[in-house]
């Protein structure tokens, strides 16, 4: 989230992708640095124990919406 | 969200409800504290000899400015005495030192604890336990010292459990974590002086660290070691899992480990410091066939992966030996770092007097 929000400030679109179980945190992360609307993507926790194939497909189902919030359209 | 510079002011009536106002007010380990009293507060501050708004450290990633007011609030809610403020202020300039890494140890789910090592004329002086119950109960400069800085990670660096605290499991060193070495009954040199400060000098290490892990092996100092060495090759530390931070060719997150030797010194009058880092670094390490079984190396077992192995420090210098326990026995603990040293390297200050 820290690094997804100075990204964006620094002028270049960002996407950051985090599970659901730390929306609390990644939305106070935001609301500390006065980026209360940042654009976040929440998938279902965990990720950390998917294989390579798993972790292929979970990304693809989010891809739609990473492009969206990085071409803003 | 509440900067380090604000204030929050409140009056109470008796000591029992302002006991209850500040667990209200969400400044508490769970545990009581003492209301931080403007006289009191100014009281630690002249005990430190710094100015309340002098910044004692910077949590950048959390937009924090660590001032010694703060400090000083802290460290009167843990219930220090005033005379333990340089050695609190010492270990918060440490664990806000850039190599430390704050926001790592103190965010992930690791559940990592900042060990407090004290060296120097000020342990005996304070009366800083470095002998029987090490980590344990009963005596009041460890166990407020180490509160301390367990209230200024949880007041003003923001390391709310279950907001950006995200310690899956945690350990008890979270609500104090503080030791001092038994630098006088020892030949071995102090860990303080081992990085550069001298004996007349003062200094505390800070260490992002798992839990202590008692070995109890008291017979020749090759056995203990021996014994040390395959604690601290376990499965499942922060050490012997993936490598997804650290140095990729090593597979592993290398890191840190503090190893405490307890007992009569003279067991060990053959041996140095350096002595005991080599002996250990060369040991403490694991096959890559249980690396495999463990799932912390892809892919089956192969021929020749149960005789390769994976050193889980890089360096004997990653080995933190100190001298500190019961003299009642040889016992000694194993701590394994957080993670490895790019994720938080083990920082020594001076305390300031």
């Amino acid at each position: 989230m820290h690094d997804g929000i100075h990204v964006e400030k620094a002028g270049l679109p960002s996407a950051t992708i985090c599970t659901d179980r730390f929306i609390p945190t990644a939305r106070g992360m935001a609301k500390m640095w006065g980026a209360e609307d940042y654009p976040t993507i929440f998938t279902e926790h965990p990720i950390e124990n998917l294989d390579r194939s798993q972790l292929r497909e979970r990304a693809e189902g989010l891809a739609t919406e990473v492009v969206t919030i990085l071409t803003g359209s | 969200m509440t900067s380090s510079n604000e204030t929050t002011a409140a009056a109470w009536d008796d000591v029992f409800s302002a006991v209850e106002a500040l667990y209200d007010l969400g400044w508490t380990d769970g545990l009581p504290i003492l209301p931080p009293t403007t006289d009191k507060v100014a009281e630690f501050l002249a005990a430190g000899g710094r100015d309340g708004a002098e910044i004692v450290g910077e949590l950048p990633e959390r937009r924090r400015e660590i001032t010694a007011e703060k400090v000083a609030a802290n460290a009167v809610m843990a219930g220090c005495k005033p005379e333990y403020m340089p050695v609190v202020l010492a270990a918060a300039e440490a664990m806000l030192a850039p190599p430390f890494n704050l926001v790592g140890p103190s965010s992930s789910m690791g559940g990592a604890a900042v060990l407090v090592i004290v060296n120097g004329p000020v342990v005996q002086e304070l009366g800083i336990n470095s002998r029987n119950n090490l980590f344990g109960p009963g005596n009041r400069a460890n166990s407020t010292i180490g509160r301390a800085i367990r209230l200024i990670l949880m007041n003003a660096c923001a390391a709310i459990p279950g907001l950006y605290d995200r310690s899956v499991i945690g350990h008890p060193g979270k609500f104090s974590y503080c030791i001092a070495e038994a630098e006088t009954e020892t030949h071995w040199t102090p860990l303080h002086m081992e990085r550069g400060f001298s004996a007349g000098q003062s200094a505390v290490t800070v260490f992002a660290s798992e839990a202590p892990r008692q070995v109890r092996s008291v017979g020749r100092p090759e056995a203990i070691l021996y014994a040390i060495a395959d604690v601290a090759s376990s499965l499942g530390t922060s050490l012997s899992t993936s490598g997804s931070v650290g140095d990729p060719a090593a597979g592993i997150r290398q890191g840190e480990t503090v190893v405490t030797i307890a007992g009569n010194s003279g067991l060990w009058r053959d041996w140095t410091k350096a002595g005991v880092k080599e002996f250990l670094h060369s040991r403490i390490r694991r096959s890559v066939a249980d690396f495999k079984r463990a799932q912390v190396f892809p892919g089956d077992v192969e021929p020749g992966d149960e005789e390769r192995m994976v050193p889980l420090t890089a360096s004997p210098e990653d080995i933190l030996v100190v001298f500190a326990g019961g003299e009642e026995s040889n016992m000694s603990s194993v701590i394994p770092s957080w993670g490895p040293k790019v994720g938080s390297t083990s920082v020594t200050r001076e305390v300031r007097r």
